[in-house]
C-alpha cells in the first residue's frame, strides 16, 4: 500500500495545527489510530459493554469473548507457545514492572545482579532500579560504541554467576538501531539466564517470533501499534509465569479466597487482577492485524526506506547536526532519528517546529542515562510511520533548515 | 514607564504580530540581545527547575529596587526571560510582589508553549515572585516595629480555632491526585508546607515529583480549587519550590503501602 492510501484510513492525519497540514513524526511516542481501531473500541463500548470472565448474560459473553480472541491473536503476531503466556497489561512500562516485581520476588535476591543497557527508556530502568533497592541487588550497565551500537562483545565480562536476568530493548526508542537480541538470548541462555525484551518500538518494526528469538520475556504497548491506548501485552515462557508470584491482588485472579489462605487461578488469570480495559484490548485485533500487513507490504518497506535514506543524507549533509545511533554493517536502522544541532537548543527547534505543522520530539526521551552517555541535554526526534509519506519527509527537513537559520 | 504602561507597551508590541512564528523570531531577537550572563556564575543555586532547558537567575536589590540577571540555553527561552525583565527589573519589591503577572497570558505566551516549557515559565514567574515577595517582606520587617508585627502571630486560642479548618484543608488536598502516580499528592509528601492565617487564607508551599512534570500547572490549578472549595477558607496561595528535592523518603505510610513499596514486607506466604 501506498502512504497516501494508508493515511486516509487514519483521521488524525487529515487536520491542520496552526493553519498548516499536521505532519505528524512522534510516532515513536505514540502512533495515530485507524478507523477500524476507533470504530472497534466505540462498537465495543456500545454493544458489548460487560465486564468479562464474570457474568453469564449475554453481553457479558460477547465481551469475554472479544476479550480472549484478542488473546489468541496477540499469540499468533508474537507466535507464542501457548495463549497462557499472553498477560494483558496497560503499556509496557507495566508489563516491565510485572517482571522485576515477580520476577524479582521470586528469584532475586541481595548480592545478586541484573544487567541492563544504557540505551534503555526509564521504563527498563527504573523499574530493575526499585527492585535492587528492594533487594539489595546490583544493577549493571552494557555500554555502547562511539555509533550507538550495543557492546555486545563485552556482554560475556559483564555476566557473573550472580546475574539473574538480562532485559533490554529491541530497538532503542533514541537510537533506533535492531539490537541483536538474539545473539543476547543465546550469551544469556548459555549461563542459564533469562531475558526480557523491551519491544515498545521493536513490535513495530520488527516481525517478532518470540519462539525463534527465545527470549524469556518480551513486552509491548497497543498504543505504538496503532491500538487503543492503556492496552499492553507481556508474552512470557510458562514456565517462568508459573513460578512467579502474582503482581496484584484481586478479582479474577484467585481460584478459591478464604481468610485462611487464597489460591491463585491459573496463567493467564494470575496476572490480570481486577477488571481488565475490555473496550480497549480488543482493538488490538485490528491494530495488529494492520501492523503485521504493514511489516509484510513490500510497499511500505520501499517507503521507510527510501525516507530512511533521505534522512540519513540529509541530515549528514549538514556539518551542524549530528545523529545518534548509526548502523554498521548489516545492522538495521528504522526511520527514526534523534540529533542535535550545534549552538541550538533542542527544544527551540521543537517550537519552531510545531508552528510549522510538524510534530516532533524534544528533550531526554526517557532515556536520561543515554543522554548523560552521548554528552547532550536533550535531543530532536523525529520517528516515522507507513503513513508517513516522503513529501512530509522533505518538507520536515526543509523546516528544520529554516527554523536553524531562524536561531543562529 | 509604570508598570502598568511597560505591561501595555509589550502587549501592544506582540499584537502587532499575527504568526506564532514572527512572534517566535521576535522572542529570538529579544533573547540574543540579552545582556550577557557571567558563565562562573551559572550556579546550581541560581538554576531554575522545570524547564527543558535550563535557565539561571539572579537578582540584586540597589537603592530599594529590584534588578534581576538571567541566562538560558535555549534561545526562546531566553527571550520570554528578557521579555520578564524589561518588565519588572527595576520595580520594587512591594510592586513586583503585588503584581498577578496576567499579562504573560494576555499575549498568549502560556498557551503557546509546549507544556513544559509553560512549566518553565511558571517556575520563572514563581522565581520572580518569590524574590520580590522576601525582598518586601524584609523591607516591611525593617520598617515596622516589632510590636505592630505582633498582630499577625497567632495567639493560642487561634490555633485551636483553626485546628478543624486544617483538618479539612487537608482532606481537601487528599482528594487532589498525582497525574503518574496513583497516589494523592499529600500522602505522596508533594506538601512541603501548610499555613492558615487569622483571615483564613491558606497558604501552601509544594512540589512535584520531576520539575518537568507537564501537569504541574493542571494540578496547582486543581490543589487552589479544591482548597478554595472547603467552607471557612478565604483564600489560597501555592509557591512551587523544588528544594529540597521530592524523593521516596517523603511518601507517607499510607503511600508506601498503596505503592507496595514495603514489599518485602508483605508475605505471599500468609496469602497463599
Amino acid at each position: 500500500m501506498k502512504p497516501e492510501e494508508i493515511r486516509s484510513q487514519f483521521p488524525a492525519l487529515a487536520q491542520t495545527v496552526y493553519g498548516k497540514p499536521l505532519v505528524y513524526l512522534d510516532n515513536a511516542a505514540t502512533a495515530q489510530r485507524p478507523v477500524s481501531v476507533l470504530d472497534k473500541e466505540r462498537a465495543l463500548a456500545s454493544t458489548a459493554n460487560a465486564n468479562i470472565h464474570r457474568a453469564v448474560h449475554k453481553l457479558a459473553v460477547d465481551a469475554t469473548e472479544e476479550y480472549e480472541r484478542t488473546r489468541d491473536i496477540v499469540k499468533d503476531f508474537l507466535n507464542a507457545g501457548s495463549r497462557e503466556e499472553i498477560i494483558f497489561t496497560s503499556g509496557t512500562t507495566m508489563s516491565i514492572n510485572l517482571v522485576a516485581s515477580c520476577f524479582g520476588e521470586a528469584f532475586v535476591h541481595e548480592g545478586d545482579e541484573i544487567i541492563v543497557s544504557v540505551a534503555e527508556h526509564h521504563s527498563n530502568i527504573v523499574s530493575w532500579q526499585l527492585l535492587c533497592q528492594r533487594k539489595k541487588a546490583a544493577l549493571k550497565v552494557l555500554d555502547i560504541d562511539e555509533f550507538g551500537g550495543l557492546q555486545v562483545d563485552s556482554l560475556e565480562k559483564l555476566i557473573s554467576q550472580r546475574t539473574k536476568i538480562i532485559a533490554i530493548s529491541h530497538i532503542s526508542n533514541v537510537l533506533g538501531l535492531v539490537n541483536p537480541v538474539r545473539e543476547i538470548v543465546r550469551i544469556a541462555h548459555g549461563h542459564d539466564i533469562p531475558v526480557l525484551v523491551d519491544g515498545a518500538q521493536g513490535s513495530i518494526h520488527e516481525e517478532v517470533d518470540v519462539q525463534e528469538m527465545d527470549c524469556d520475556f518480551y513486552a509491548f504497548s497497543g498504543h505504538k501499534v496503532y491500538g487503543a491506548t492503556g492496552t499492553g501485552v507481556l508474552y512470557g515462557k510458562k514456565k517462568w509465569l508459573d513460578a512467579m508470584p502474582p503482581y496484584m491482588g484481586g478479582g479474577e485472579m484467585i481460584e478459591t479466597v478464604r481468610f485462611s489462605g487464597t489460591t491463585f487461578a491459573p496463567l493467564p488469570g494470575k496476572f490480570e487482577a481486577g477488571t481488565q480495559n475490555f473496550n480497549a484490548v480488543p482493538t488490538l485485533q485490528e491494530a495488529l492485524r494492520l501492523a503485521r500487513q504493514f511489516q509484510q507490504d513490500p510497499e511500505v518497506a520501499q517507503n521507510e526506506w527510501a525516507i530512511t535514506h533521505y534522512l540519513t543524507e540529509a541530515l549528514a549533509a549538514d556539518s551542524r547536526i549530528r545523529v545518534y545511533g548509526v548502523p554498521r554493517g548489516t545492522q538495521v536502522k528504522i526511520p527514526l532519528f534523534s540529533f542535535s544541532v550545534e549552538g541550538v537548543h533542542h527544544e527551540d527547534l521543537a517550537l519552531i517546529l510545531d508552528k510549522m505543522g510538524i510534530a516532533v520530539r524534544s528533550g531526554q526521551m526517557c532515556a536520561e542515562p543515554l543522554m548523560d552517555r552521548c554528552g547532550v541535554t536533550g535531543m530532536l526526534r523525529v520517528s516515522f510511520a507507513p503513513y508517513n509519506t516522503m513529501e512530509e519527509a522533505e518538507y520536515f527537513v526543509k523546516c528544520l533548515n529554516k527554523a536553524i537559520s531562524m536561531l543562529i | 514607564m509604570t508598570l502598568e504602561e511597560k505591561k501595555q507597551a509589550v502587549i501592544e508590541e506582540f499584537s502587532m504580530y499575527d504568526e506564532w512564528l514572527d512572534k517566535y523570531e521576535y522572542l529570538i531577537e529579544l533573547g540574543k540581545a540579552l545582556e550577557a550572563y557571567p558563565e562562573e556564575e551559572k550556579t546550581e543555586d541560581k538554576l531554575i527547575k522545570g524547564c527543558q532547558s535550563r535557565v539561571w537567575l539572579d537578582y540584586e536589590l540597589k537603592d530599594g529596587k529590584l534588578y534581576f540577571r538571567a541566562d538560558s540555553d535555549a534561545i526562546i527561552t531566553k527571550g520570554i526571560i528578557s521579555l520578564l525583565i524589561s518588565v519588572y527589573s527595576g520595580r520594587t519589591p512591594a510592586e513586583i510582589a503585588a503584581d498577578d503577572f496576567g499579562f504573560v497570558n494576555e499575549i498568549g505566551l502560556r498557551e503557546n508553549l509546549s507544556p513544559t516549557r509553560a512549566n518553565g515559565l511558571v517556575s520563572m514567574i514563581e522565581t520572580i515572585k518569590q524574590a520580590a515577595k522576601e525582598m518586601a517582606d524584609q523591607a516591611a520587617r525593617n520598617e515596622k516595629a516589632v510590636p505592630e508585627k505582633q498582630a499577625d502571630v497567632l495567639t493560642a486560642e487561634d490555633v485551636a480555632a483553626l485546628q478543624p479548618l486544617y483538618s479539612d484543608v487537608i482532606l481537601a488536598l487528599k482528594q487532589v491526585y498525582d497525574p503518574e502516580i496513583p497516589v494523592n499528592i499529600y500522602d505522596l509528601g508533594l506538601i512541603y508546607e501548610l499555613n492558615i492565617d487569622k483571615e483564613r487564607k491558606v497558604s501552601i508551599v509544594m512540589t512535584f515529583t520531576a520539575p518537568n512534570c507537564p501537569m504541574a500547572d493542571e494540578v496547582m490549578h486543581e490543589v487552589e480549587e479544591s482548597v478554595k472549595r472547603v467552607p471557612g477558607v478565604t483564600g489560597c496561595h501555592i509557591e512551587l519550590t523544588f528544594e529540597p528535592v521530592w524523593d521516596r523518603s517523603m511518601l507517607s505510610e499510607e503511600a508506601r503501602v498503596d505503592l507496595g513499596l514495603d514489599y518485602e514486607e508483605d508475605d505471599y506466604g500468609k496469602l497463599s
